[in-house]
């Protein structure tokens, strides 16, 4: 029963981060109705700027707090970036095929990516968390701190995204806007504007969940593969869903963990690496009951 | 009739035009260097050569320089063979020519289409290849190398490469430091179990085959976890190693991983011994949340001394590659591996063979010795017997205060499984 819970506060904890992840997604889509695969860029983007932050604040001596510093400073440093990006890549496309600014975004990926694999060197940096692998006793669990800094900090923003959307005139830009753009042009609201919000907000939220990611074991080229995994999440949450973000984000964490800590006992047939799968397994269970997802729109046509 | 003429003279024209620039390219010597027929030899000096009168050797290299997994040691590792082919051109050449290892430099992502991509760009204007990194990559263009008689110094230590005529492999494979670590744990700490954890392929595998053998010969526990390369993909892996409790774990992995591993499963509770192969370690893993298990419970098994080791080899890499950022033995890979392709071309020039492709290959074969100024024993470049598979393995332990972060632990040892071992192919076959 010990090895069960702890597994599920593992899937929890890196749940946290692809609920993170999953948001960016879903706010680019709901604003401009494209996929941005252009998140694992950001996510990188965010981790390196955090690893060189963190030690250059160094002095803020109480625990934690240069680290929260720095990720809040990635934050907003990657914001900057993923705006000047949408500005100079994405707006000229407005009106274009989704598929081809969808294409573009792959390439402002790898583009961003080669940059930034520069400032990470020829090895791992570290990400100046104050608690390293750490572990506390929580409720009769050994449980890690990291993961519940994971928690704690998607809780926040979540919470924070939340009020931002129904209680800010930008909040409620966005959701007019990606409700409906023609009406919402005709209300004075600023479509160029609110995509630019949502590639900001998105570059944010990518820059914190990279962060949050690297407390394992530093930032490497390779990091960004993780934010793959959100995509799964996506899809089983509801692409247009900012719940179903969250709910699919932790889904696929704690099965991941759940799967990783028990399918070589019970299915040991499904071979070694199933736990890596298994997102996309739950995904294909889950679309084959609901096609659009646990909270997506279903889309209806007349005909 | 006016315009069939004018045509033909055309197609004339053509052709001439289409030998001439034949005859221009830099691979196509056509005997005009010294009698040297074979691609990527010229009479012409390098571009930026030392040796003015000298003429030019070009030799492609393929790494990961980029986007893929073994970026951080394919950067240095081409680094330090620049540093190498241009200490051998200051100190004259070989054989009245300099070395070009910078024209044909290539990025195959770590993608095995990509590297027969770029292989086929590059081959035609080069002799050889100074780095073939990886071994899935390098499989993949294995058949065209031994079509065109083209030799590559890998940047891989896979078992396969002992028995392939085109491939310069230098130091023990995988299988064999999965051999030599068992037998040394089993001797040394008295070990009555190992587990190998890799990544699924010829790298894992590879070494997780030496593992299994060593440990049937030594009538001990043997169990393979394959483990995905990912931070997080290491769940399943921590989970059996912590449930299992063997006494060695012998990785297989990215050093990424390594620090996953190592550090959540001591954060777990386990006590024993972990032994990473060769491109498992970093020295950036000694700034990562798993130091200080790392320092207390990891031990690095490789083909030969770490960045800051005393050997004559070690000390002119050291100079070469001069003040870098971070001290990394991609660095000390990329110069060991050159020693054997700097001796096949001074055989081959100096020696009666044909003055191609085909006689350097022949060349390669007549290698006795390999100096390799210390880095590994000269017998290691021994090219001529039916079974010159290379067994020795050396041994590191984590010092945070050494250049790169290992110190050596065990010089060059044999262990009595991979001595008696006959090698009659690759210990992994995927």
């Amino acid at each position: 029963m010990e090895q069960l819970l702890e597994s599920l506060v593992r899937g929890l904890g890196t749940g946290s981060v692809y609920a993170l992840l999953a948001l960016a997604f879903v706010i680019i889509y709901k604003a401009t109705t494209v996929i941005s695969f252009a998140q694992p860029a950001f996510m990188l983007t965010g981790a390196v700027i955090t690893s060189y932050v963190t030690p250059a604040i160094g002095v803020l001596a109480i625990t934690g707090l240069s680290f929260f510093v720095s990720v809040t400073i990635a934050a907003i440093l990657t914001a900057g970036v993923a705006l000047v990006v949408e500005r100079l890549a994405i707006r000229p496309m407005v009106g274009k095929a989704v598929f081809t600014v969808a294409i573009i975004t792959i390439g402002i990926d790898i583009a961003v990516r080669v940059v930034v694999n520069g400032f990470i060197g020829l090895g791992a940096r570290p990400i100046g968390f104050p608690w390293g692998l750490d572990r506390v006793e929580l409720l009769g669990l050994d449980v890690q701190i990291r993961h519940l800094v994971m928690m704690g900090t998607v809780a926040v923003v979540v919470a924070a995204l939340f009020w931002f959307f129904q209680r800010t005139r930008w909040g409620l830009a966005m959701r007019a806007a990606a409700f409906d753009q023609e009406a919402a042009m005709t209300q004075g609201v600023s479509v160029g504007g609110v995509f630019a919000l949502s590639w900001g907000m998105a570059g944010a939220l990518a820059a914190i969940a990279g962060s949050l990611l690297a407390t394992g074991a530093g930032v490497d080229r390779q990091l960004w593969l993780v934010a793959l995994v959100a995509l799964p999440a996506i899809i089983l949450g509801g692409l247009d869903s900012l719940e179903g973000a969250v709910v699919g984000g932790l889904a696929v964490g704690v099965v991941e963990s759940l799967v990783g800590t028990y399918q070589r006992d019970f299915a040991p047939w499904l071979g070694d690496n199933f736990a890596v799968v298994s997102p996309y397994v739950l995904m294909l269970v889950v679309l084959l009951a609901k096609p659009y997802g646990i909270f997506g729109t279903a889309e209806v046509r007349r005909v | 009739m006016e315009l069939r003429n004018k045509r033909r003279a055309g197609a004339v024209g053509l052709a001439v035009l289409a030998l001439v620039a034949t005859g221009c390219r830099g691979g196509d010597s056509g005997g005009e260097a010294g009698g040297v027929d074979a691609p990527g030899v010229t009479s012409e000096p390098c571009p930026e050569a030392v040796n003015e009168d000298n003429g030019c050797i070009y030799l492609g290299t393929i790494s990961d320089l980029t986007q893929g997994p073994f970026a951080p040691l394919g950067v240095p590792i081409t680094e330090a063979q620049e540093a190498f082919w241009a200490r051998v051109n200051e100190e004259g050449g070989i054989g009245g020519y300099d070395i070009d290892v910078t024209e044909y430099v290539r990025d195959n992502l770590y993608n095995p289409e990509t590297h027969a991509q770029v292989y086929n760009e590059i081959e035609p204007d080069v002799l050889a290849l100074a780095q073939t990194l990886g071994s899935p990559t390098t499989l993949a263009i294995l058949s065209q190398m031994e079509n065109n008689d083209v030799v590559g110094a890998p940047a891989s230590w896979t078992s396969l490469w002992g028995f392939e005529d085109n491939i310069l492999e230098s130091g023990a494979s995988y299988c064999v430091e999965g051999m030599n670590v068992v037998d040394y744990f089993v001797e040394n700490e008295g070990i009555a179990s190992v587990m190998a954890v890799g990544y699924p392929g010829d790298f894992g595998g590879d070494a997780a085959a030496g593992a299994e053998i060593a440990a049937g010969e030594r009538n001990i526990d043997f169990t393979n976890v394959e483990t995905a390369p990912g931070q997080e993909a290491q769940a399943g892996a921590i989970s059996q190693i912590v449930r299992e409790n063997p006494d060695l774990v012998l990785l297989s992995v990215g050093p990424t991983e390594t620090a996953v591993i190592v550090g959540q499963a001591a954060a777990q509770g386990y006590t024993g011994q972990f032994v990473g192969t060769a491109p498992t370690w970093n020295p950036a893993l000694l700034q990562s949340p798993a130091a200080p298990a790392l320092e207390q419970l990891f031990v690095h098994s490789g083909p030969w001394g770490s960045f800051s080791s005393d050997t004559d080899g070690h000390a002119a890499m050291r100079e070469a590659i001069g003040e870098v950022d971070q001290p990394n033995d991609g660095y000390t890979s990329g110069w060991a591996w050159s020693y054997p392709l700097k001796a096949a071309l001074e055989e081959w020039l100096e020696g009666d063979y044909d003055k191609t492709r085909a006689g350097l290959v022949e060349a390669i074969g007549n290698l006795e010795t390999v100096d390799f100024e210390g880095m590994l024993p000269e017998e290691a470049g021994d090219r001529t017997g039916e079974n010159d598979i290379f067994k020795q393995t050396v041994l590191s332990d984590v010092d945070p205060e050494a250049a790169a972060g290992l110190t050596i632990r065990e010089d060059f040892f044999t262990g009595p499984t991979a001595e008696a071992y006959e090698f009659e192919g690759a210990c992994f076959e995927g």
